[in-house]
């Protein structure tokens, strides 16, 4: 273990906030009593593009964990995918992905 | 007999004359409670040129539990933002449900049983989200409120209501199961659904 100089420190400071630059913002689908299985598995394969297998996969973890990140990004494009999750009746936030 | 039958050329609805008509009545009662919420928020005259302008909508959650579910809070933990983004977006949302169950309501007018429908792509859409805002709905009145839940029935009225929201289940059910074929046939076509689904 060696003490960081200045220099140093900045750039890990700097690779730190890199992994969450792209990516900070994710959109977090809810479990909920109603809402088909079929039909949240076709929300994500016809909203988000996603293959069959993920969109089953991420509507499982939804079901059995209560809740799945299910894109990430920008802030304005997450609460685009809210909103959108809120027209299809699915129940949707969105949060930091380091919260 | 099956509700929602796929062919070549798209989906029909096939309900009868009293199914319709049920179908009408719980879509015209879903603009009234929708509409009750836009009055609420827009009452005054800042509101309305808010609403001139296609932005606007309330700033806390509706206390309705069933409009609570329509209209959910986007951030979880974070009571401002939840409101500014409320503000900025409800509006939109009920405008659009509104729109969603009043495309309904107009494609079930028919005078002949049983009633036959064919759904555009556009129709789809808004039978779809429909037919999900009215289970929401249903389910907050009923207080089904976990996975497996059967409501609280007390009485008729209740049991009726679970009737129809049964009923409600079944057409989404099989409105889904048409479109995911749909969806299942495009992704064959274009060579994506193959890797991802074997055996299908």
């Amino acid at each position: 273990v060696v003490e960081l100089v200045e220099s140093d420190r900045s750039t890990v400071e700097d690779l730190d906030r890199l992994d969450h630059r792209d990516q900070p913002w994710v959109t977090i689908v809810w479990n909920d009593p109603v809402n088909l299985m079929n039909y949240v598995s076709y929300v994500f394969r016809s909203y988000f593009g996603y293959p069959a297998a993920e969109a089953e996969r991420l509507m499982l973890l939804v079901h059995h964990e209560g809740r799945a990140v299910v894109a990430s990004g920008g802030r304005e494009e997450m609460e685009r995918h809210v909103e959108a999750m809120h027209d299809y009746g699915l129940w949707a936030t969105l949060t930091r992905s380091d919260a | 007999v099956i509700p929602f039958v796929r062919d070549s050329t798209g989906i029909t609805a096939r309900l009868t004359s009293d199914e319709a008509a049920a179908l009408r009545n719980l879509s015209g009662q879903l603009v009234a409670m929708l509409l009750d919420r836009g009055a609420q928020v827009h009452g005054d005259a800042a509101a309305m040129l808010y609403a001139q302008a296609g932005i606007g909508g309330g700033e806390e959650a509706p206390l309705d539990p069933a409009l609570a579910r329509l209209l959910p809070d986007a951030y979880r933990e974070d009571p401002e933002a939840a409101s500014e983004h409320r503000h900025l977006t409800e509006r939109g949302l009920v405008d659009r449900k509104v729109q969603n169950a009043r495309r309904v309501g107009a494609d079930l007018e028919s005078d002949r049983s049983p009633v036959v429908v064919r759904l555009d792509e556009a129709s789809v859409q808004a039978w779809l989200r429909t037919l999900t805002d009215l289970r929401l709905t249903l389910a907050a009145r009923l207080e089904i409120v976990e996975d497996g839940d059967e409501g609280q029935v007390n009485d008729e009225a209740d049991a009726a209501m679970l009737t129809i929201y049964d009923w409600l289940g079944y057409l989404q059910g099989s409105l889904v199961e048409c479109v995911s074929t749909s969806l299942d046939n495009r992704d064959a076509s274009d060579g994506r659904g193959t890797l991802d689904a074997p055996g299908r």
